[in-house]
């Protein structure tokens, strides 16, 4: 492997024995391999060089082998497969959203575009870069669906269409109506105030009640819509909460909101009294923030983790009478007969009928190496065929299968989670009770004893002076600067509570592969017992063989290719054993073979035979993570006590362990042993959170304190995590860490604050001693001090 | 100051019009990917100097 040269078009290094360019800005430019060649060639052939001039990112590694499917789009032109997620309108355009994988920046999207511009028939084409999702209509008498699709994995982007599913669709249009809501609420915020200053400068100079009233009426039309429109989402909130029997934040928000609104505009229509029109509009403005943030992360998060049900493919192909047809994958019934070659993701649950194969259960289970399958076994829906092609019967469709069930229990999971005491939303309850009762008793008060025309003003005072904005503030904007932060940092936090158990941890518990460790095989060291080769060449012959081959193994092999001197005949693959093939006259086989000492290896062994004599054994290990080592020691810094569990059961758990420092480590655990492991430190009253992937985690993960995801981790496991590392830096937990027991002070502080302040005006209002200006700008105030205090997270920012 | 009659109406009509700008930037989702938008003004610009063949093509498109 040299240093020196990297792929123009992915970054990676080039492999010495690799010698391709592309001339990109009449400057020929190194490529890595020929799928990064002939992409970046169909850009440079469609003109579209920009894309090198304006991407910050590099494209994708494209050398990974297409699978069939993915070749032959024609599939997707089927009526009954497109019926699913193409809409047309009564003419014959057709409208279809799909998922891109592969886009890394804005760039990306222009090129998609532009790429499929100079296409005959379409009409629209929009390419979201956050989202990695593409809206494309087209006229289907002059276009088909899988010309696009083609057009699209020319440029190096994988392409498949999707069903928005309905909770995805909602939650778009409620963000779109939150965005407006806010925006409104912002316009009429700024024209209000500005009104507000006039009125209150009139209070100390003197203004005439003729422009006061104008004032005020104009005030009055500009905070109409905030009250009217806006701030909707709060009342339907409080409703909702006071129809279920409980009394939540948004109940005294509402009647503050509405309350002070109704007051506002008797006020000025009568001449007489305060108004508020201001503190309705800021109020309301700043609440809506907060929570427009909340729901981008949220949502954000939702779509990163991806659409799970675009692991299994739309079409099969139905074995019918020795006919083979390709079907939709959904009109599958138990009990036909499909045909699933190598490369090809499983279409169904079925038992295998005929054929012998290995199949990647990766995105199930996490696990990288493949499992060998024959007659009588049983296969998943999602698992990828790796060697040989095999007839499956289905025993298990749509809802039934155990990629279903999975997706439904994770569900399950994160909707039941046990609720982390959430402190604040307790003490709003109380709080809003509270402030309600007492406005009562101050207006009964007040009514019968004192003065009952003060009666409204005064009850009116209270309620806007300990309006619990402040209360109500306090941790959504912490939360929101710390997920921002979050963000910053590369992590994505798909639960809110997540701050306040961070600093609470006292113990780590990580499973092994994919999470310490990259979770692809390398070449560890290579043992030569016939002295007449080289390792060199050892590694040749092997890269050689093993060059048509999608398992875990042959990868580990490719930089050593090299096909010139090294060609390979009769090559014949014999599944879970290994590979055979003639090079230069001498017949090879590379695999599993019988070890030179006998003994049982603890790590991948794989033999090379030669004429079936033994001339090399390469073993291979599971790398560990670049940042591993050193983010282990900061977390040990942090008085974590660390485990390893793990269900491995080679001997690799523990050379990894004891070359990373972790004294606890467990090996060969099922997944019911993991789980009760993490249950052991709990009942010590141990907060514990789980690094893991994959399917065989889930009830770790959702029984864990806390659940930390890879982001190169199954879209299974991202899907039920509280936390994804993206980038993949084991060393940003702990700065998570950090931020998070910062942001457990601030809301701390902020709850202090605005308590504190409530506390102290909520007599003074009562008494009727506060003068209604007073109230509003002391409420302002508070609320202002609660914002710029969780602001501070922000400015740590490196 | 009877002006103010006059210009505070106008200053809310301004205002109205930026509202509704608003409300149709966001409905034409184009708050939707931030990213893309702020910089498809750089695609845009270098396209038309480089690429005039295609311009026929896509004058007629976003």
């Amino acid at each position: 492997m040299s240093q020196d040269k990297q792929c123009y078009h992915c970054g990676e290094s080039v492999p010495a024995s690799v010698d391709l360019t592309t001339e990109i800005n009449n400057q020929p430019q190194p490529m890595c391999c020929i799928g990064c060649q002939a992409v970046s060639q169909a850009i440079m052939d469609a003109g579209l060089k920009n894309y090198y001039k304006f991407r910050t990112e590099p494209g994708t590694k494209q050398s990974e082998l297409v699978p069939d499917e993915l070749n032959s789009f024609s599939a997707y032109d089927l009526d009954e497969v497109q019926q699913e997620f193409v809409h047309s309108d009564d003419t014959d355009i057709q409208t279809v959203s799909l998922s891109i994988d592969g886009i890394t920046c804005a760039a990306c999207a222009w090129l998609i575009e532009h790429k499929l511009k100079p296409l005959r028939g379409l009409q629209k084409a929009m390419v979201n870069s956050t989202t990695q999702r593409a809206l494309i209509s087209w006229d289907k008498n002059q276009l088909k669906l899988s010309d696009i699709l083609q057009q699209i994995s020319a440029i190096g982007y994988v392409a498949a269409p999707y069903q928005v599913d309905e909770q995805e669709a909602k939650a778009k249009r409620s963000s779109k109506q939150f965005l407006l809501r806010l925006g409104l609420a912002g316009f009429s915020t700024m024209q209000v105030m500005m009104f507000a200053l006039a009125l209150y400068t009139g209070y100390f100079t003197d203004l005439d009640t003729e422009f006061r009233d104008y004032f005020r009426w104009v005030s009055m039309i500009f905070a109409a819509p905030v009250a009217l429109y806006s701030a909707q989402p709060f009342y339907f909130s409080a409703v909702r909460s006071l129809l279920s029997g409980r009394i939540n934040m948004d109940v005294p928000v509402s009647i503050a909101i509405g309350g002070a609104f109704i007051a506002s505009c008797f006020a000025t229509y009568h001449g007489v009294g305060e108004v508020y029109f201001e503190s309705v509009s800021m109020f309301t403005f700043f609440l809506l923030l907060g929570r427009y943030f909340e729901q981008k992360a949220k949502q954000k998060a939702s779509v990163s983790s991806s659409n799970l049900h675009k692991l299994i493919p739309l079409t099969a192909t139905l074995i019918n009478d020795k006919e083979h047809i390709e079907v939709a994958a959904k009109q599958l019934k138990v009990d036909d007969v499909i045909l699933v070659k190598p490369g090809e993701v499983v279409a169904a649950d079925g038992i295998i009928v005929e054929g012998v194969s290995s199949f990647n259960e990766s995105m199930l289970t996490g696990e990288h190496l493949p499992l060998t399958k024959g007659c009588e076994q049983q296969v998943f829906a999602g698992t990828i065929n790796v060697e040989q092609p095999v007839q499956v019967k289905v025993n298990a469709i749509g809802s039934e299968q155990f990629v279903s069930e999975i997706i439904r229990l994770q569900e399950f999971a994160s909707n039941n989670r046990p609720a982390i005491a959430l402190i604040v939303d307790k003490l709003s309850r109380y709080f809003s009770a509270a402030v309600l009762t007492l406005s009562l008793i101050t207006y009964l008060v007040w009514h019968f004893f004192i003065s009952p025309e003060d009666a409204f003003w005064v009850t009116l005072s209270v309620l806007v002076a300990t309006c619990p904005c402040a209360l109500a503030l306090a941790t959504p904007t912490a939360v929101t600067c710390a997920t921002a932060m979050f963000t910053k940092l590369g992590i994505i936090t798909r639960k809110s509570g997540v701050f306040e158990t961070l600093p609470k941890i006292k113990h780590v518990v990580f499973d092994k592969t994919g999470t310490l460790t990259y979770g692809r095989l390398q070449i560890h060291s290579v043992m030569i017992h016939d002295n007449s080769v080289s390792k060199e060449s050892v590694l040749n012959h092997i890269a050689a063989l093993e060059q048509g081959s999608e398992h875990p193994i042959a990868k580990a092999f490719r930089d050593h290719l090299e096909l010139k001197r090294f060609p390979v005949t009769d090559v014949e693959h014999h599944v879970g054993k290994g590979i055979s093939g003639f090079i230069n006259g001498n017949h090879y086989f590379v695999g599993k073979a019988v070890s030179a000492n006998g003994k049982a290896s603890t790590q991948q062994m794989i033999s090379l035979l030669r004429d079936d004599d033994l001339i090399a054994e390469v073993t291979l290990s599971d790398e560990i993570r670049e940042d591993a080592q050193s983010s282990i020691k900061q977390l040990k810094q942090h008085k974590l006590y660390l485990s390893i569990a793990s269900g491995d059961q080679s001997g690799h758990v523990h050379a990894v362990a004891s070359s990373l420092g972790i004294n606890d480590v467990r090996a060969g655990l099922t997944p019911s042993d993991k789980l009760s492991f993490v249950k052991d430190l709990q009942s010590a009253n141990e907060k514990v959170a789980m690094f893991g992937d994959g399917i065989n985690d889930a009830p770790v993960l959702s029984g864990a304190d806390l659940s930390i995801a890879m982001g190169s981790g199954t879209a299974i496991a991202k899907n039920s995590a509280d936390l994804i590392l993206l980038g993949d830096k084991l060393s940003r937990f702990v700065d998570a860490i950090d931020v998070a027991s910062k942001t457990t002070r601030l809301i701390k502080q902020n709850l202090m604050w605005a308590l504190g302040y409530n506390l102290i005006v909520l007599p003074l209002a009562m008494s009727g001693n506060i003068a209604p200006y007073v109230a509003a700008i002391g409420m302002s105030a508070s609320s202002l001090i609660v914002v710029s205090n969780s602001l501070r997270l922000l400015k740590d920012a490196k | 100051m009877s002006i103010i009659y006059v210009l505070i109406p106008i200053a809310m009509i301004f205002v109205a019009i930026a509202v509704a700008v608003f409300f149709w930037a966001v409905k034409s989702e184009q708050f939707d990917d931030l990213d893309r938008q702020g910089s498809s003004i750089l695609f845009e610009d270098d396209e038309s100097e480089s690429a005039n063949t295609k311009a026929d093509k896509s004058n007629d498109r976003l």
